[in-house]
């Protein structure tokens, strides 16, 4: 096995690999590849087949497959390297990849290594449901790949776990498809995804959706036959007396992703607790020198506009890294308060501007973020409308800080 | 006319037929179920047991010290993912220092070699994960994949000569001169001898051939399965001493591939066929396993299941009886076994010769030219060397292009699962074949492809793919 | 006399007021940008709405082509468009953007393919 010598390994040809592979090239590096374990490049896109994507970036609604497609004609047009159905199995600390194609192993010595894996999603046996294990129980993800990609139905009669954008969505194309969905369940007291989804997607169709309200209890033998359904209260716990039960053929979940850091674990890479993702720096690098990580794969984003700017600019700082620019030393660390999901990065040297991204934990029709060190506040944005669905950013310019401390971000409902 | 039918192709049925397949004898085995080890054999810890636990002179203490002493011989025969990662049964007072004593003193007189106590500072060094302050230590003890072990028995009996009848319950049976017609849902089939090996319905089998009585209580055991990234450090079978009324209380085990099992509890319940997890006891089993096992947490948890023990009881003490190995001459060529629970795994094919010893005292067996015990295996891509795995792909590009991507399975791999002896082709055969979907994702990334692979390599509907058990049909039919 | 809705053209979600008397429609507040005024005074009137589906694929290195409505059609009208795309087949190659249905159930709304499928 030849170990291949290349500048930057991108792994995971999605929406971040691709718009980072593009960035890359631009900024002048070329021995590049994107290792793709898919048959075609595009990621999770290729089966998102509803629109909306884009509205940011290029001024029009387009559907997930058109948006992939902007950026594989740029990997055409730029004759980048991409290998697809190869699938990364190993990175080193020292940043040797392999991976497993149908031609034999390939070995790579890369002096820089994109994390661009996008995610998994929660399932089933991870959230513990009690009942039976019956067919017809299927994540979101997977129905949508189903349905959109491999042209099988998998259901007649559903219920829906998880008022995220993924859940609403499939609740439409579900309905479009003939079947009935009875209703969307969502655990918290608010709805998860964005309101313009559960107006285009559930209301347009009076699907209904019903929040404090989770399944408890799954039935069926072989196929599903019904699920039980009780309102929570405040601890997420079900209310005795509560209980409802749902004759239905299908449950979809929509649960919550998780970035898919397996890989990240192989090479050194450290996670953050509340993202799950690693813990980077204003660059986007790792703890581990040459190894930088955006898209999904690092927070799970709502809007894949975000996560091709966040791609380009962290292959901006990749090229840098390349030509040995240098970085100064990211110090200062950036940390959450309660009210908030997380915040990245959560590292930075104070000496360049820096764009924060974070959610709110709760619902807020007005709010104040606060950036604060040293227990003084540093910097404040009002915002109307915070929803832990809208992924919210924020402006640090290194002239507010004040120290080398720790810095906290804090939102408040005004 | 089939000379002997077994009735269940789970670990007990596929053993007894992997043995009399060394004869001379056309043997057919009927089952229920859509393939092997989907009732009690798929539902267990996977362990391979000592035999300190059961009555010196019994059936269980017998088969268990035997199965144990010869499982490396077998492993290496039928190609079973094992480990002898010994067991500390661990202790904290006086009283369990004497529970330990007493089984040390039972393990002793029924054979079992190498129990002994350990200290603190051994038990520490031995088993870094273990809490406790002594130990006993039994090296023998093992974990091994209870599916692989079943479907390596009833793929080794199929090489030698015995079909396998899937999705076919017997319902009834009657006597003709001499010889059984066994009614079941796929028609008539008629047999010299009938080899009771129906578990869960054991005694409800045992009654229609004409033995009643047997009283079987059940009782559902249920679990967690934890991410491998739990198990890292976990390097053998670590329980706490026994309680007062005997039984082990919740514990963390290994498997073979790097998962944990917590659990399993013990609930009687009423209701066969009824695997349901219930929210009381993933509860308890959550909040008990997080005291005795540091990465007992929610983001580890991979999925639940639970099993059903049929234990036999006895209809006035209310004690769990011995296995039940018989041959009545009052009901001719029938050998009955009846509630075979733990160890039943570990017993498997001592008790496989048993049955054997019952026809042979009646009739003579002839050898079966040319009996193979070997049978092969779908080779891991995961557990090989770079050097091997370049090699595999040359010879098989198939090798190349990974499916399952949590547990580094190839679409080599699961061609050959889905193209498996015994011609079962359910998502779950393929499951418990090559590991596919068992990761953490639970076939997020994978089912869609492996869904497809059925389809295409067997020709089927949409319809026709079944996830597990009768009726569990995947989809309603085509999008367009 | 006030009416509320959610625009639902872009994740914003802006929370538009229309202020009505009888059929005429007075101030629209709330609205972001242009195109959610738009929408929310044809909530009123008319509801529309956009439709993304598949289309089934012959000779097609995959089985379905995803398609898009490329303009909006009435909301009531959704389930017949559906029931029409329904019973479709088109012949790979398809390229991205090429009309599949031209002015469905003359609706004037053209059902575009959204991606490329080569031919087997």
């Amino acid at each position: 096995m030849n170990t291949m010598d290349k500048d930057v390994i991108i792994i995971g040809g999605g929406p971040a690999g691709l718009a980072a592979a593009v960035e890359l090239k631009k900024r002048g590096i070329h021995n590049i590849v994107i290792l793709e374990r898919e048959k075609y490049l595009g990621g999770i896109l290729r089966q998102c087949i509803h629109d909306g994507f884009g509205l940011k970036r290029f001024k029009e609604t387009l559907t997930g497959p058109e948006y992939a497609q902007r950026f594989i004609d740029d990997i055409q047009k730029f004759n980048i390297l991409y290998i697809t159905e190869a699938t990364v199995i190993e990175i080193t600390p020292d940043k040797i990849v392999t991976a497993v194609s149908r031609n034999g192993l390939l070995q790579y010595r890369a002096k820089a290594i994109v994390l661009t894996m996008g995610c998994r999603e929660r399932t089933r046996g991870a959230i513990g449901i009690p009942g039976s294990r019956p067919a017809g129980i299927y994540t979101a993800g997977v129905a949508q790949s189903f349905i959109n990609l491999h042209n099988m139905m998998i259901g007649k009669e559903a219920v829906i776990l998880g008022s995220g954008d993924i859940g609403m969505i499939m609740a439409r194309r579900l309905t479009l498809e003939g079947v009935k969905v009875k209703a969307v369940f969502e655990v918290m007291p608010y709805p998860s995804g964005l309101p313009r989804n559960i107006e285009q997607c559930l209301n347009d169709y009076n699907i209904p959706l019903y929040v404090s309200h989770t399944v408890t209890n799954i039935k069926g033998r072989g196929r599903l036959e019904s699920v039980t359904v009780a309102q929570v209260d405040e601890q997420m716990n079900a209310i005795a007396g509560t209980e409802k039960e749902y004759k239905c053929d299908t449950m979809i979940l929509s649960v919550g992703l998780i970035p898919e850091n397996e890989l990240s674990l192989t090479c050194g890479v450290n996670l953050d607790k509340h993202t799950k993702g690693a813990l980077v720096d204003e660059h986007y690098q790792t703890n581990v020198p040459g190894i930088f990580a955006a898209g999904n794969v690092l927070q799970v984003h709502d809007l894949v506009d975000f996560v091709s700017m966040e791609a380009e600019h962290m292959a901006d700082s990749v090229a840098s890294y390349l030509y040995q620019e240098g970085f100064p030393p990211s110090h200062i660390s950036i940390i959450p308060d309660d009210s908030v999901g997380y915040v990245l990065p959560q590292y930075i040297s104070g000496e360049i501007d820096v764009v924060c991204s974070f959610r709110v934990k709760k619902p807020a029709k007005k709010c104040a973020i606060y950036v604060l060190q040293d227990g003084k506040v540093i910097i404040t944005k009002k915002i109307k409308n915070a929803l832990p669905a809208k992924m919210i950013q924020i402006h640090l310019p290194a002239a507010n800080l004040n120290s080398t401390n720790e810095i906290k971000v804090k939102a408040v409902e005004l | 006319m089939y000379d002997v039918l077994i009735i269940g192709a789970g670990i007990i049925g596929s053993a007894v037929a992997r043995e009399l397949s060394r004869y001379n004898l056309k043997i057919g085995v009927l089952e229920k179920e859509l393939d092997v080890c989907v009732e009690t054999t798929g539902r267990n810890t996977g362990v391979l047991h000592a035999g300190f636990t059961y009555k010196p002179g019994s059936l269980k203490a017998q088969c268990c010290v035997e199965g144990n002493a010869e499982f490396d011989k077998i492993a290496e025969e039928l190609k079973i993912p094992f480990k002898r990662l010994g067991k500390v049964v661990v202790g904290f007072t006086d009283e369990d220092k004497q529970s330990l004593l007493k089984y040390q003193d039972i393990g002793r007189r029924n054979g079992v070699p190498g129990l002994r106590l350990i200290d603190k500072k051994e038990l520490k060094d031995m088993a870094p994960d273990a809490g406790g302050e002594f130990a006993m230590y039994s090296p023998t003890s093992g974990i091994l994949s209870p599916f692989i072990y079943n479907v390596a028995l009833a793929e080794n009996a199929k090489q030698n000569g015995v079909t396998f009848y899937f999705d076919t319950e017997v319902v009834g049976q009657s006597r003709n001169n001499n010889y059984y017609i066994l009614k079941t849902t796929k028609g008539n089939f008629s047999t010299r001898w009938v080899v009771n090996c129906a578990g869960l319905h054991s005694s409800k089998i045992s009654t229609m051939l004409g033995i009643p009585g047997y009283k079987l209580g059940f009782f559902k055991g249920e679990y967690y399965v934890l991410d491998k990234n739990a198990g890292r450090t976990l390097n053998m079978l670590i329980y706490p001493a026994p309680g007062p009324t005997g039984g082990f209380a919740t514990h963390a085990t290994p498997t073979v591939d790097g998962n944990v099992l917590i659990g399993p509890d013990s609930v009687q319940i009423d209701c066969l066929d009824n695997y349901e997890n219930t929210k009381s006891s993933m509860d308890k089993l959550f909040s008990d396993g997080r005291k005795m096992f540091k990465n007992m947490k929610r983001e580890y948890c991979i999925r639940n299941f639970s099993g059903i023990r049929p234990k036999l009881i006895d209809p006035e003490t209310k004690d769990v009886l011995d296995f039940v190995i018989e041959r009545r001459d009052t009901v001719p060529h029938v050998v009955n076994l009846v509630g075979i629970e733990s160890p039943g795994l570990t017993c498997a094919l001592p008790i496989a010769r048993r049955v054997i010893k019952c026809i042979k005292e009646v009739e003579t067996l002839y050898d079966r030219k040319n009996f193979n015990p070997c049978r092969e295996e779908i080779i891991c891509f995961a557990n090989q060397s770079r050097e091997v795995q370049q090699q595999l792909i040359e010879m098989n590009p198939d090798y190349g292009e990974i499916i399952c991507r949590c547990e580094t399975v190839t679409k080599a791999e699961i061609l050959q699962a889905i193209h498996n002896p015994l011609g079962v082709n359910t998502m779950t055969a393929i499951k418990n074949r090559v590991r596919a979907m068992m990761g953490r994702c639970q076939g997020g990334y994978c089912q869609m492809r492996i869904a497809e692979l059925i389809q295409e390599e067997l020709h089927k509907k949409e319809t026709e793919i079944m996830y597990g058990r009768k009726k569990s049909h995947m989809f309603t039919g085509k999008v367009r | 006399m006030k009416k509320n809705f959610t625009c639902i053209i872009c994740p914003n979600s802006c929370d538009i007021e229309v202020m009505f008397e009888g059929n005429a429609i007075g101030t629209v507040n709330g609205a972001s940008c242009s195109k959610g005024i738009e929408y929310a005074k044809n909530e009123m009137v008319h509801p529309m709405r956009t439709i993304t589906t598949s289309v089934f694929v012959q000779q097609g290195i995959v089985p379905l082509v995803s398609v898009k409505l490329d303009t909006p059609i009435p909301k009531e009208k959704i389930f017949e468009v559906m029931k029409f795309i329904r019973d479709i087949k088109v012949t790979a190659p398809v390229i991205s953007g090429q009309i599949i249905i031209a002015n469905i159930l003359g609706l004037k709304s053209n059902v575009v393919a959204t991606k490329t499928v080569e031919k087997v």
